[in-house]
């Protein structure tokens, strides 16, 4: 459990110094490493296949986006952060934190177990057979986003 | 529920704290994609963490896959409408994004 919570920790920390950064390189690098050990998280609870999509998808293709992104904009210097806003964060974020802990303690031992039925079956039996209404949605997703993209990005005619 | 489930609560809710902030806060437009993205990352934390104190792990992976899907087309979309902002207006600062050019 100690390892799980420095993972957490590690998880919220390289968070705040993604938005905490000036630099949006070492930003997207930080939510990568952040990404990395939310999978690592995950692995250790029994939750392999969400762990290699979180470390693939969103610590993997997510940064690159991210990079290209930066590297197509170019701005370093041009958008001036707030400098309130860096130094007013760890003030509300210890707040938060008091609230959060006093919160949570307040709930522990009172908040109802709800019933559920433990899994049955195998990952792909769940995916494909209970939840087919969300892949169904999720194509259509891909496609819309696919198509927002290109449209995005068409070359313009010389009339426009 | 039990004390596990609590701690996985407190930091996914630490996590959209730092998310919302972000937002909040922030002037450059990948900083504020790069907030969305860390509060996602606190919701799929919050669903693994319910699977996984309810035994139900392999229903909350498959919801959490639908989530992630759903995340990396919103980033994509977004990301590219940045590139033609910047494009259109030269910068990436949000207070720029003032006027509406029809």
């Amino acid at each position: 459990m100690i390892l799980q919570i420095t993972l957490l920790c590690g998880v919220v920390i390289f968070s705040a110094a993604a938005v905490l950064l000036r630099d949006l390189l070492r930003s997207a690098i930080c939510l990568a490493v952040a990404s990395l050990f939310l999978g690592i998280i995950f692995f250790r609870m029994k939750a392999p296949y969400i762990g290699a999509f979180e470390i693939s998808v969103v610590a993997g293709m997510i940064t690159v986006l991210f990079v290209v992104t930066i590297a197509l904009t170019k701005t370093e210097g041009d958008v001036r952060e707030s400098r309130a806003a860096s130094w007013a964060f760890p003030v509300f974020f210890i707040v938060f934190l008091i609230i959060d802990v006093m919160v949570t303690k307040s709930l522990l031992g009172r908040v109802p177990a709800l019933e559920s039925v433990p899994d049955r079956g195998t990952f792909g039996e769940t995916l494909w057979k209970m939840r087919t209404f969300d892949l169904v949605g999720q194509i259509g997703l891909i496609l819309a986003s696919v198509f927002a993209v290109l449209a995005l990005f068409r070359k313009r005619s010389k009339d426009e | 529920m039990n004390n596990t489930w609590l701690l996985y609560m407190a930091f996914a809710v630490m996590l959209l704290f730092i998310g919302l902030y972000c937002l909040l806060t922030m002037r450059n437009l990948i900083k504020l994609f790069i907030g969305v993205v860390i509060g996602a990352k606190g919701v799929s934390l919050a669903l693994v963490a319910t699977g996984f104190v309810k035994n139900n792990i392999l229903l909350a992976q498959a919801l959490a896959i639908s989530f992630i899907v759903v995340e990396v087309c919103v980033v994509a979309t977004t990301l590219a409408l940045v590139i033609n902002i910047y494009r259109q207006t030269g910068s990436l600062d949000v207070r720029k994004l003032t006027k509406l050019k029809g």
